[in-house]
């Protein structure tokens, strides 16, 4: 008879139950091979026997045979419902697949079987984190301090949930009962320090600043926190808000200590009542002198006389501007420009810097060819030449940007800054293939930086040259990579990912310029999983105050521009998807590969049959190697990307990958016009479609009421609305809600034609309003002639036309099939004289060669560098 | 240039200026790692929010018998358009302080490529870091790597 609570199809007898705890410990002790042996033996017996199925199936999973293994676990647990282990097996295998939510499940199912299984408790308190269901988590917590209240985690872990929770109070009390009975903290203990750190913080958030300083202060005095300049910032802090005289002498410490710190500046002046980012002219004298002292205490920081010149205005901001400036020039300090760009938003300043540079180039000019006089510094001139060129190219006036950048290589050709820069004012100027063969110049004056070297590759892409831009990313990716893009994917390069995406969008590859922004989207899946791992870790480190940080980042992670960027421009591609399915298939029968995809596409296949062979002498389980939980990313099966493209459901992708952007980017409106594209096409329940799109709509005019993409989206709208019939109507809540707040996108007392009219007539000066008002028109359905007409009133004197609209109204010419694209095109080669963005499709050969062109010799002295 | 203590949110701005600079890279957990393990040693340099140059940092985990606790600077660079402030310098010292002072170590080590001349002399000259032993083989593609090593011992207190 099998011991009481045993179900009988559990219990073994006495020699299959010694078997099947040898099982357990080879797998804990990851002896796989014997283990599998082991289990084998059992079920040779009991062929039905669920926990011995489940941790076969679990080492299988380890040996990397995971189908079957899951399998095996699937059948075991069917044949033993009521078991831990067999619930526990599948949690962990869950887990190991990131399915987060299922594997809470089954380690909730398991506890239900033996609810005081630490280990259990412990992988469901992380699960709990991950998922952020924050009052299971103090639940489980409690149990797992009532269970072992000698182990000091499990105090900071309940001390945690209870701060995740917001319940600070609960926090507090658990961290002052830790704090009574711990014992036998060794001297100098950073662990113990950090406890004390965060016990401060929770003083702090709690508002009771008084107490936070007296532990800080007892801490600090008896050397149980021992981080310094954690102290010192938080003392400086909370003295500052306690309005003490102390606070003064704590700031001038943390200056003392690291006078390049804007933020200890900042307490600084605040303390003294001044704030630093809202400047009156009744403290601006008083903030000046706090800075001049501030200058001669710290010669060697710049801080100080930086933030001067932000406080500083009319000759006080001369006479500070005129040595600021002279000195960096003679140090040949490249980030002058981008240094004193942020004060270019004071018309005055800007005004005086170009003054005194150009005061200060007059007196270093010489006639160019001779040699440089010994009274003038050479260093300085050049670099008074490259300052010069940004102030004019960042002020749109490339020609006289591009002369003195031409002076200055005359010079001295052998700085690649002079290069890089070149590159950058053809780019603005609408000239991608001459920066690229720019910028590949500065690349070549030093083959041993990788900064160059990136930059070029990313003109290139911006260039529309794809595989050249891998070659010389090449040069600097890790030479077993399957490739340079699969390197930089690996490494989770956003900035490469963002270029070729958009590069491939460009060129109209629509199926690569999905799967890299798709990649992009996995690169912060992985960043969100990468936290997992932590939430066990931090608590064993104390190192809570960060680690609360980082719950906190990874909970806005999808607001980062890469993010928003790629969740945005794959949701255009989508959407066209939608519109217009032939375009998958017709990507498909032309696709044209270039030649690192097709280069990719036969390393892919090459790898697919490597990892069948393995798999298939995996099958002789002749290795004892663990695998892992955690699946190996699948080799790239879709090297072109047209799997991608094709796969169903556009839409529904789209509405995924735009989500988070409605709490985490809704102040951006291109986030909003793209929610509102996708919600308005989506066929889920017509109310919620309509309201969803509608709410798009008013979020992005609450942006900006004049966008002249929200001019469209709202024509758009409406057409759609007051075309449905009635059967087509959702409800009457509905269209009660459409008819309160349509009127304040668009008045209801006139047509969609006048309306669209009225706002041509208020934006006629702005080429993107022209532009937008003849989408709208041809969404009404006017004539080809009438809308073309109106597009080329964008080319009219008086209204400002920048590049990248005059690019778009291009492309829109080419969309409805113009006959006057031509014309269009060499009108803008008129209005943009640097720009090659209009040239001719007959002309892009020559000119995508002239990027790239480089002597043969050039090229093979590169390698050799590269190699030595 | 702003020098400061390097956030979480900072990573991914220190992920990007090492991919610009460096050959050496790594992804997002193991500067979670680093952050999350010594959260006082790694500082960054930046510009209206912009990561411009970053040292990330750590403690030596497996100090041999007889060897001094020690830290060791897994990464640092500065974008090239911001060479020439200083900031390399700067970020080490805030390390190096905080490295003897919260750790008690007693020197900082790093590696450097043999072949990478530019950063050799940044090490040594500007620094103050002299070569201890050149391990053979040390990065990826088989290349040699100098140890390095400067004393803290004049901040111990």
């Amino acid at each position: 008879m099998p011991p009481a609570g045993i179900p009988p199809s559990r219990a073994l007898p006495l020699k299959e139950s010694g078997l099947f705890k040898e099982v357990l410990h080879y797998y804990e002790d990851r002896q796989l091979k014997k283990g599998l042996k082991t289990a084998d033996t059992i079920l040779k017996k009991f062929p039905n026997h669920g926990e011995t199925l489940c941790m076969k199936g679990l080492i299988l999973t380890h040996m990397g045979r995971r189908e079957e293994g899951l399998e095996l676990v699937k059948q075991g647990i069917r044949y033993d419902l009521t078991s831990h282990i067999c619930w526990h097996v599948f949690g962990l295998i869950q887990k190991g697949q990131k399915n987060y939510e299922e594997a809470l499940k089954s380690y909730t199912q398991a506890l239900k079987f033996d609810k005081d299984n630490i280990n259990i408790l412990r992988d469901a308190a992380h699960l709990q984190t991950q998922l952020r269901h924050y009052d299971a988590l103090v639940e489980t917590r409690h149990t797992l301090l009532r269970l072992r209240p000698q182990l000091r985690q499990n105090w900071i872990a309940l001390a945690v949930a209870y701060t995740l929770i917001g319940n600070l109070t609960e926090a507090k009390h658990v961290l002052e009962q830790f704090e009574r009975i711990v014992k036998n903290v060794p001297d100098y203990d950073v662990e113990m320090s950090e406890v004390l750190l965060y016990h401060v913080r929770i003083l702090e958030d709690l508002g009771e600043d008084t107490e936070a300083l007296a532990l800080l202060d007892s801490s600090a005095k008896s050397r149980m926190i021992v981080d310094r300049v954690a102290i010192m910032e938080h003392r400086a802090r909370i003295l500052s808000k306690l309005g003490k005289p102390e606070a003064q002498e704590a700031w001038q410490g943390l200056l003392e200590q690291n006078p390049d710190c804007y933020d200890y500046y900042k307490g600084f002046l605040s303390n003294r009542g001044v704030d630093l980012d809202a400047i009156t002219d009744e403290n601006r004298a008083q903030a000046l002198e706090i800075m001049n002292d501030f200058s001669e205490q710290f010669r060697r920081a710049a801080a100080p006389r930086r933030i001067a010149l932000t406080v500083a205005t009319g000759d006080k901001f001369k006479e500070l501007f005129e040595p600021y400036l002279r000195s960096r020039l003679a140090k040949g300090i490249p980030s002058v420009f981008t240094d004193l760009k942020a004060l270019y938003r004071d018309p005055s300043k800007r005004e005086t810097i170009e003054s005194v540079a150009h005061a200060l180039l007059d007196s270093l000019t010489h006639a160019p060819d001779a040699p440089c006089p010994s009274s003038i510094d050479p260093t300085m001139y050049i670099w008074t030449l490259y300052f010069l060129a940004q102030h004019h190219s960042h002020l749109g006036r490339h020609d006289r940007a591009l002369a003195l950048l031409d002076t200055a290589l005359t010079h001295t050709p052998t700085l690649p800054e002079l290069y890089m820069f070149r590159g950058r004012v053809l780019k603005r100027a609408g000239d991608p293939y001459g920066a690229a063969r720019w910028m590949d110049q500065a690349r070549l004056l030093d083959l041993q930086d990788r900064f160059l070297n990136a930059r070029c590759g990313k003109y290139r892409l911006r260039a529309g040259l794809i595989d050249e831009a891998g070659e010389v990313f090449g040069l600097f990716t890790k030479k077993d990579a399957p490739s340079p893009a699969q390197d930089l994917e690996d490494m989770q390069s956003l900035l490469y990912l963002t270029e070729e995406a958009d590069a491939q969008l460009r060129i109209g590859n629509y199926a690569m310029a999905l799967k890299k922004y798709v990649a992009i989207q996995k690169v912060f899946d992985d960043f969100e999983d990468d936290q997992f791992d932590f939430h066990g870790y931090s608590v064993r480190k104390f190192t809570i105050n960060i680690y609360l940080n980082m719950l906190k980042w990874e909970d806005t992670l999808r607001s980062h521009p890469a993010y928003v960027h790629a969740a945005i421009g794959a949701s255009r591609i989508l959407v066209q998807l939608h519109d217009n399915p032939s375009l998958a298939t017709k990507a498909a029968s032309e696709s044209h590969l270039s030649e690192a995809e097709k280069k990719a596409k036969k390393k892919a296949k090459k790898a697919e049959k490597k990892v069948q062979e393995e798999s298939k002498k995996a099958g002789g389980n002749s290795t004892n190697e663990d695998k892992g939980l955690e699946a190996t990313p699948p080799k790239d099966d879709d090297p072109d990307g047209m799997k991608l493209l094709q796969s169903s459901e556009p839409l529904e992708r789209a509405a995924k990958l735009l989500k988070p952007l409605s709490s985490l980017a809704k102040d951006n409106i291109q986030a909003w016009i793209a929610i509102y594209d996708v919600a308005v096409r989506r066929n889920v329940l017509r109310t919620e479609k309509y309201l969803q799109a509608l709410q798009a709509l008013n979020q992005a005019h609450r942006l900006d009421a004049d966008s002249p993409e929200l001019h469209i989206r709202v024509v758009d709208f409406k057409r759609r609305w007051s075309s449905l019939s009635d059967s087509e109507k959702p409800s009457e809540t509905v269209a009660k809600v459409v008819a309160s707040s349509l009127p304040t996108l668009c008045p209801d007392e006139v047509s969609l034609e006048q309306f669209n009219a009225q706002y041509l007539q208020r934006y006629s000066a702005r080429g993107d309003a022209v532009l937008a008002a003849a989408k709208a028109s041809r969404l009404l359905g006017a004539p080809r002639e009438e809308v073309e007409a109106a597009v080329f009133n964008a080319l009219n004197a008086d209204v400002v036309l920048d590049l990248e609209t005059a690019v778009a109204i291009h492309a829109f010419l080419s969309e409805i099939q113009s006959s006057r694209e031509d014309e269009f095109r060499a009108a803008c080669k008129e209005k943009f004289p640097l720009s090659t963005l209009f040239a001719a499709r007959s002309e892009l050969l020559a000119l995508r060669k002239s990027a790239v062109q480089k002597e043969a010799a050039e090229a093979n002295e590169e390698k050799e560098e590269v190699v030595s | 240039m702003n020098i400061r203590l390097a956030r979480v949110e900072d990573l991914p701005g220190m992920q990007a200026c090492n991919l610009q600079n460096l050959p050496e890279n790594y992804t997002m957990k193991y500067y979670l790692y680093h952050a999350l393990t010594w959260p006082q040693l790694s500082y960054v340099a930046e510009e209206d929010g912009k990561i411009v140059g970053y040292i990330l940092a750590k403690m030596e985990e497996d100090v041999a018998d007889g060897d001094e606790p020690h830290g060791h600077v897994t990464s640092i660079s500065v974008l090239r358009s911001y060479r020439r402030l200083g900031l390399a310098k700067r970020l080490m010292i805030q390390s190096q302080e905080a490295m003897a002072t919260v750790y008690k170590a007693a020197y900082v080590s790093l590696h450097v490529r043999k072949s990478n001349r530019a950063a050799l002399g940044l090490y040594r000259d500007t620094l103050g870091f002299t070569v201890k032993d050149i391990e053979k083989g040390y990065y990826a593609d088989g290349e040699d790597a100098y140890a390095m090593r400067l004393s803290l011992q004049h901040l111990a207190r």
